[in-house]
Order: structure tokens, then sequence, then C-alpha cells
């Protein structure tokens, strides 16, 4: 019976393709729709994970997320820098890091932070050092930098037409480990070399703040000769806030304890600062997206559907076509099960082959969106199934059976000998 | 070897003012060989389905050798008919893509009657039929070969009745007297009652016996004078 319906395949190969390659892609839209919808989560969520509180001036939860731990670049509104300060100083916390945005390099967001910072990122540095000095840099595990290598900070992108940095440029000290979040992509050096560059108050200097920036908080340039030199490259690094640490856009902070979190987030969400939990922010997020999540969904079920639908017709058809075939093997002698069975077998393996390959589909399209967007981004997108997939395929296998069946019986019920007349 | 009595036949299609077959009473001895011609539309081929049990008959008896296969459920005729009977067509219905020996065993492969033996007897026959190459592909065979794989196929299961429609129809002159003599041939060795519906006057010559039909009727049985004597 077997080689009888690989004989049958073969005879009608290239329909059998056809059938094999629809099935494919709608199981394949469905496929990537949920992998690809899963990886999102799981890879925005692990990226949230290296950040227990975010601080920032009041505003937008949503862009004060965006911009720390996704280093999307959007102007934030500052806040006070003494509250980087008071911070540093309370027994609740373990480490609060500034971070200033706004410069770039090839693309890569330069971000001003802390040595605390970049210590406990990525779990250490894969090479070299952290810096030590205003004119060093660490750079994320992906930016295609070397050791030593020279960076000229640009202020701005260079979509934007920003203009380069003449002051100082950074030389490359150490590399982090991968992390698989937005800050492999940054280069990271002293959030006091930001001030210099952008002739804002480093706090042994005595440049007055508040007219550098605009009211949306992004650096904004002076232009003026004598604001820009204050920067030296071996000027030592100092971390030690004082009164006159300029507005900072977002500090991140590590709570010695969960209960000293709740406490920080409760006392910095009043009045001029806003605090978040960023995983929550992103629970929140994931709620909106859910909708279009549903929508996806719908569509690749539509389509789903209609493919069953076209291949009911055509193996309908395939069957009308076949009743002298199907009616002379009853008449020498083949039981209508054997029928049955030849009939459902070989729309069934078309199916199936098509399910398996659907799913292969499925995953190299949400592995190579994921490969897209981890470029753009640095985010990593883990695809992988999980235990809810394997009922999904169960699903679908069953529902190849059922589909399956419908011709079987066509050809089970067909009378003989009407179907050799003519 | 079977016999078969019809009786009280009468089949109609919807449509059609007369019956397409209309049988008194029809007897075929086992063993003999029997020509039923006509013209297209005499309920030649109505006879063949009736008989085999492809189409049941609504009323009257279809009596093999004491089965009468009008009482028999579809399933239970199907297994009588793969059993007994050993059909041949016009058309072959052969199926391309497999062997000549796979295609002389896929019925009784399908029903799963297979053996040792039965597969020892398919090489017997296609030897017997004049085919040496069993492992050649079905179409890249001349219609006379074929028309032999079929034969071969029809009397794999020994059956008791071989039943040939339009055997020669679709063959050259060649081919179709090579058949014919096949046939009888096989039906004298297996001791098989034969019935061929033909037009091939070459071949119904042949038989002991030609019953007509026209427009659903016997009209001239050169056997029942015999037996009405």
């Amino acid at each position: 019976m077997i080689r009888f319906i690989l004989a049958d395949l073969r005879k009608y190969w290239l329909g059998s393709a056809v059938i094999v390659l629809i099935v494919a892609l709608a199981v394949a839209l469905g496929v990537a729709v949920t992998l690809q919808e899963r990886a999102l989560r799981l890879g925005s969520a692990r990226a949230a994970d290296r950040f227990d509180l975010v601080i920032g001036a009041a505003g937008s939860e949503n862009q004060l997320v965006l911009s720390s731990v996704f280093l999307q670049a959007s102007p934030l509104p500052l806040m006070d820098g003494q509250v980087l300060t008071a911070l540093s100083a309370d027994p609740r916390v373990a480490w609060a890091a500034p971070i200033g945005f706004g410069d770039s390099f090839r693309g890569y967001p330069i971000v001003g932070t802390t040595t605390a910072l970049v210590h406990s990122l990525a779990g250490g540095l894969s090479d070299g050092k952290v810096f030590a000095r205003e004119g060093e840099a660490v750079i994320g595990a992906s930016v295609t930098l070397k050791l030593g290598d020279q960076i000229k900070p640009m202020h701005g992108s260079a979509e934007e037409g920003g203009h380069t940095h003449t002051e100082l440029a950074y030389r490359v000290a150490g590399r982090l480990k991968p992390t698989g979040t937005a800050w492999d992509r940054a280069v990271l050096v002293p959030i006091q070399a930001v001030w210099h560059i952008h002739g804002m108050g480093g706090h042994h200097d005595e440049v007055e703040e508040g007219d550098h920036h605009d009211e949306h908080g992004q650096v904004v340039e002076t232009h003026e000769e004598d604001a820009h030199h204050a920067a030296n490259p071996d000027a030592p690094v100092d971390e030690t806030w004082d009164a006159a640490v300029p507005g900072l856009p977002a500090i991140l902070v590590k709570p010695k304890t969960i209960a000293d979190a709740y406490k920080l987030r409760q006392q910095y969400r009043a009045g001029a600062t806003l605090a978040v939990f960023p995983a929550e922010v992103l629970t929140r997020l994931y709620a909106t997206l859910g909708d279009a999540k549903r929508v996806l969904f719908a569509v690749a079920a539509g389509s789903q559907t209609l493919v069953a639908a076209s291949l009911l017709l055509v193996t309908v058809m395939h069957v009308g076509q076949r009743r002298r075939q199907i009616g002379a093997l009853r008449a020498f002698g083949a039981p209508r099960r054997a029928l049955f069975s030849i009939v459902w077998l070989e729309l069934f393996v078309l199916v199936a082959l098509g399910l398996v390959l659907g799913f292969a589909l499925g995953f190299a399209a949400a592995l190579a969106i994921s490969g897209i967007v981890a470029g753009g981004s640095g985010v990593s997108m883990p695809v992988g199934f999980t235990r809810e997939d394997i009922g999904f395929a169960a699903a679908l296998f069953a529902f190849a059976a059922l589909i399956s069946s419908v011709p079987a019986i066509l050809a089970y019920r067909q009378p003989p000998a009407s179907a050799l007349r003519g | 070897m079977l016999s078969l009595t019809l009786a009280d036949i009468s089949v109609s299609y919807p449509g059609l003012a007369t019956p397409a077959l209309e049988i008194g009473r029809l007897a075929i001895p086992a063993g003999t060989h029997v020509a039923i011609t006509g013209a297209s539309g005499s309920g030649k081929s109505t006879f063949v389905n009736i008989a085999t049990g492809l189409e049941r008959a609504r009323q009257g008896r279809i009596d093999w050798s004491g089965t009468d296969i009008v009482k028999l459920s579809e399933s239970r005729r199907d297994r009588w008919r793969a059993e007994n009977v050993g059909l041949i067509m016009q058309d072959f219905h052969l199926f391309p893509g497999l062997s000549a020996l796979e295609n002389v065993l896929l019925p009784a492969r399908l029903a799963g009657a297979t053996s040792a033996k039965i597969i020892g007897r398919a090489h017997d026959l296609l030897k017997r039929t004049g085919l040496d190459r069993p492992e050649q592909r079905i179409e890249t065979m001349s219609r006379g070969e074929m028309q032999r794989v079929a034969v071969a196929r029809a009397l794999l299961r020994k059956p008791g009745v071989i039943i040939a429609d339009e055997p020669t129809a679709s063959l050259d002159v060649e081919s179709g007297e090579a058949v014919g003599t096949l046939l009888l041939e096989l039906a004298n060795q297996e001791k098989s009652t034969l019935i061929v519906v033909s037009h091939d006057v070459r071949l119904t010559d042949r038989l002991q016996r030609k019953i007509t039909f026209n427009l659903g009727q016997i009209i001239s049985d050169t056997g029942a004078v015999e037996r009405a004597a």
C-alpha cells in the first residue's frame, strides 16, 4: 500500500508539492507570530531584569524605561542632581548610577555612567579594564571596536545631523561580557566626561547649571569655546557626588532588599521625581500589545482556516477525478477500508509534511526577525518552542487527520460501478 | 468453478423508460465459456455490473453456485468478488509507477491476502502470460502487454469465474488475437467459468456459447436451446 501511495504522490507530485507548500506557509505564519511574540516578551523582560529601580524626573514612565533600559534615545526631562547625592548616601541603596545620554559613535549610543554600573551590568569584563580616567571608555560586547581604539563622540546621531565633538576623544579601555540587552551596543564612559564635554558643571567646575539644556532635558550645545575646555582625558574618574551635580535624565538604583526597593519607589514617586520598576512598566506595555497580538493571531488563524477550506475543495475535486481509479481498485477486490486508508494517508502525509515544514519555516523566520532586532537594538530575543507548542502542534495534526478523512469518506462511499462507468 | 443462475432481474435507471436490463431466467453452467454480445447500450455493461456485484440488483436472484449475491451486504459482496471473480476490463486499469508484478499483486495486497504462495503464483502467471520481466514498470509496456498483466491479475486468486469486459477492444488485431487465445487457454487450465463481453467477432466465435443482448433483453442464446431440450 505504501508503494502505491508513493507512486500516486509521484504521479501528482506538482499538486502535492503545492499542497505541502500552502500548508507550510499558513502554519509558518502562525508559528512565527507565536514565537516572535514570546521572544519579544522574553527578550525585553530579560533586558529589564538587570535594572531593579529607575528614577527620573516626573514624566512618562514608558519613556523613562525605554531610554534607560533599551537606550532608545528620547528627550527626557532632567531631575535635580541632588537626587543622586541623596541616593548615594541612602543606607537602603547598594549603588546608584546616573546615566547621561546624547552622544553617539558610529550609531552606538555613548552612555555616561559610573564604574558601579559597569561592574554590575554584565557581571564583569571580558577584556581590558574599567575606565579610570575621563578619556577612557568601556564598550558593550557587540560594539565592533578593539581595545585602544579611539572614539570621537558625535553629538546626537549622524542621521540627525549632529556634529563631532573635538574636545575629547575616548580610548577603549575594556569590553563588557555579553548581556543580551541593548547595553551590548553601548559605549560606556565616565559621566563626568559627558558633563565636561557639554560644558555642564562637573562638580569641581563652576559652570552654572540649567541654561545648558532645553526643557526636554537633552543636552544642548552651547558652542561657546570656553564651555568646552574642561575635558581632560587624563583626569582621574571621580565619583563622589556633591551639591554641584548637574541635572540628570535617569538614575539606575540597586536597592539592598526588596522591601527597600518598594520603599524607595514610594519615596521617589512623589513630587518632581518618578521611580519605576522597569519590569512593571513592561508588563503594562505587554497588556497594551496584547490587543495587537490578538489581531495577529486572528490573521494567522484566518489564513489557516482559508487554507483548510481550499485544501478540502482541492481534495474533494481530486477524489472526483480519481473515481475511476478508486472504483477499479474496488472492482478488483480491494476492500473499502483499504481505499479509505489510501486516500486518508495520502492527504495526511502531505498535510503533515506541510505542518513539519511550516514549524521549521516559522522557527527560521522568527530567528531571522530576532536576528534583525538584535542587530538593531542589541536586545537579544530568544526564540524557542515551549511545552504549550506541543499542544498546538498536536491540535494541528489532529485537525489534519480530520480534514483528510473527508475525501477518504467520499472514496469509501463511492459505489464501484458508477466509478467505472464512462 | 462457478455456475451462474439469474432470475427475475430487472434494472432500471431514472429517466429511462425501458429497463436497462431485464432477464427472466439465465443459466450459465460451471466451466462453460460464454460470449455476450450486442450493440452499445444493449445492457452488456449492466449485466457485468450486476453479475459481479459491482452494482446492486434491487430484485431477483443472482446465484453463483449457491451464493445469492443480491442478499449480500456491500462489504460482503466486495469480499465475495475479490475471492471469486477475476475481472478484466477494456481499459486495463493498471496503476502507473508500479511494476507488472506489483500491479498483479496490488488488489490482493490491499485486501491483506498476500502470502509467499500468492507471490509465487503471480510470478508464475506473468510467465504463463508471456511476460518475462516482472519488475518492468507498467507505463513502459505496450497495450498488448498491459492486457496480459491485467489477465494475470484477474487470475491471481484462482477465481471461479473470469469475466472480461471488451478485453480486446482497445488492442490491435494481433494483440487482440493473442489476448483472446491466452484467456481461453488459461480458463481451461484453471478450470474457470469464462464470460466474455465483446463485439469482437473473432473472439466471440471461439467461445462455446453466444448470448446476444438488445435493448436490455436477451434476443438470442446459442446455448439456451440445448438446455430447453
